[in-house]
């Protein structure tokens, strides 16, 4: 498993928003919301399409991000597919706050 | 656009004060246009599977080649007795050699940067042709402005070249880029043939290359054009790429395409004359997260023509490949006889490949076909291969091997074939045995 890079600063991200990040060559959105953040690869299992762009849902039980092409969600806490067109999960990566730093480790 | 991109520009033009004031005007023109345009994004159709978001052009440098060093011996160069070379680093020319008795016919091979101050009317006749668009999008107007060289070859009438020429371009150091152009201009009956490949100094290293390259195969002439893109697997790879094939000539274009991080190639081939010829190879192999997406296009301009395209991808790890390939016939393109055909083999199941084919036909009498396969590799032809006693890589390498041998049998060019056998079996060597 690789190590923890830092993404940037707290108070760079607001609360709620999802950001592109790089972590290792890799395209990930950084999610704050409600106070957690979420890290996923920014892209759709549907078409490849960029979940950065696409709008946050953080008031449903299960808060989750929606792919701006053709509209799948994907679940912030796993990942998982929740609409069609897409039917397989997106990675999920462990996030962790130290200081002001915010910290990304990819998983495999 | 930035300050420093400005700044970085006005640097450029400065340092190559010699050059004709035709091309410094035309680099103008390029560079104004590329500060008004936008970078392609996902809403484009031809980017939208090809995500640049994460590509940085400040995170490169026009390094200069300084005390650039000639590297070891080029893959492609191996046992070829050669009637020239060119090296380059960080797109500046360090070697270029040329035969004697061919610079007396007139043959002219060497980089553009020296080419465009002692020739300077026959490139920009050449340039004027306009081969590839130079404002075709951001990436083609930054190249346009800012290349630092690249390679030309020109063969004058009726010239035959018996020995290939090859030219190598080398990325070294961090953040090193490339901005070339290779021109090559046939005149009526000559023939030629040119290897050109790319490497990087080492593994690890980013680095950028955006380049051109623009053929003229004037009438009756022949060529065939070898272009091995072999950069490491950081390397951003942006090019734009067209032949113009004249009537009842000949075009062999063979492509390699194992290096970059990413990949957006456009290849282009315009058959303009009547009884043209194209055939196209295309090899590729990706590992890791490489991203490699080669668009070509077969233009049937003129009647009796007839064009011949086959890629094959071999794919592994979590790895993909996107080709987008188009017929397209004029109705002037009566009796065509056209052929693409794209295969890929999945050597893993995280690895993708998208195989986007396409026809636009405006002639009533042509014959156009394409076909496309995906397939994972056979896990019964390696169980069987194990039980002969091979390992599981050996089995996978054989796979490989026969896989892509329908394009090896295409290439007419024995040291060529070796080359690309031996550079595609380096990486399978890595495979790991699951
Ligand atoms: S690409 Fe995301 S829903 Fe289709």
């Amino acid at each position: 498993m690789s190590d923890y890079e830092s993404v940037g600063q707290i108070s760079e991200f607001a609360d709620p928003s999802s950001t592109l990040v790089e972590v290792d060559d890799e395209a990930i959105v950084l999610i704050h919301a409600a106070g957690r953040f979420y890290a996923l690869d920014d892209v759709c299992t549907h078409d490849g399409g960029p979940l950065s762009d696409g709008p946050l849902d953080c008031e449903d039980q299960t808060p989750s991000i929606a792919c701006p092409r053709h509209g799948a969600k994907f679940a912030l806490g796993t990942g998982a597919a929740l609409t069609m067109p897409a039917t397989k999960p997106t990675r999920v990566h462990e996030t962790k706050v130290e200081g002001d730093q915010v910290f990304v480790r990819l998983s495999e | 656009m930035t300050s420093t991109e400005a700044a970085d520009f006005g640097a450029l033009i400065a340092e190559r004060s010699d050059e004709p004031a035709w091309l410094t005007e035309r680099r103008q023109r390029a560079w104004n246009a590329f500060e008004s345009a936008n970078w392609p994004s996902s809403k484009d159709e031809e980017w939208m599977r090809t995500d640049i978001r994460l590509f940085k052009l400040d995170k490169f440098s026009p390094a200069p080649a300084d005390n650039a060093q000639p590297g070891g011996e080029a893959l492609l160069a191996k046992g070829v007795d050669l009637g020239g070379r060119i090296e380059s680093v960080n797109g500046r020319a360090i070697v270029s050699q040329l035969d004697d008795d061919l610079a007396a016919k007139g043959v002219i091979f060497g980089g553009l940067s020296q080419a465009v101050v002692d020739h300077s009317e026959t490139l920009q006749a050449i340039f004027d042709k306009e081969v590839v668009s130079p404002t075709y999008d951001r990436f083609a107007m930054l190249n346009d402005a800012c290349w630092t060289g690249g390679v030309v070859l020109y063969v004058p009438k009726n010239v035959h070249l018996e020995k290939p020429l090859h030219a190598i371009s080398r990325l070294a150091g961090a953040g090193a880029s490339d901005f070339s152009k290779t021109i090559v201009v046939l005149e009526e009956g000559a023939e030629a043939t040119l290897l050109m490949e790319t490497d990087s100094d080492d593994e690890t290293t980013s680095g950028l290359h955006n380049g051109t390259i623009e053929i003229v195969v004037g009438k009756g002439a022949k060529l065939r054009y070898v272009n091995l893109q072999n950069w490491n697997n950081r390397t951003w790879h942006f090019g734009h790429q067209k032949a113009i094939v004249g009537k009842q000539a000949q075009l062999q274009w063979t492509i390699g395409a194992l290096g970059s991080r990413l990949a957006k190639v456009n290849q282009r081939v315009a058959l303009a004359g009547s009884d043209a010829e194209a055939q196209v190879n295309g090899v590729m192999f990706t590992e890791g997260k490489q991203h490699l997406c080669y668009n070509t296009h077969q233009h049937h301009e003129a009647p009796y023509c007839r064009s011949d395209l086959l890629y094959k991808n071999a794919l592994q790890d979590q790895s993909r490949t996107v080709w987008r390939g188009m017929i397209g016939v004029d109705e002037a393109g009566q009796r065509t006889d056209a052929y693409q055909r794209n295969d890929n083999l999945m050597l893993t199941s995280d690895a993708r490949a998208d195989s986007i084919p396409g026809l636009e036909i405006e002639a009533d009498d042509v014959r156009c076909t394409h076909g496309s396969t995906s397939g994972r590799v056979d896990d019964t032809m390696i169980y069987y291969a194990m039980s002969r006693g091979y390992t599981r890589q050996e089995a996978v390498r054989m796979i490989v091997t026969g896989f892509f041998q329908q394009v090896f049998d295409r290439i007419t060019i024995d040291s060529v074939r070796e080359a690309l056998g031996e550079a595609i079996g380096q990486r399978v060597q890595d495979l790991p045995n699951q």
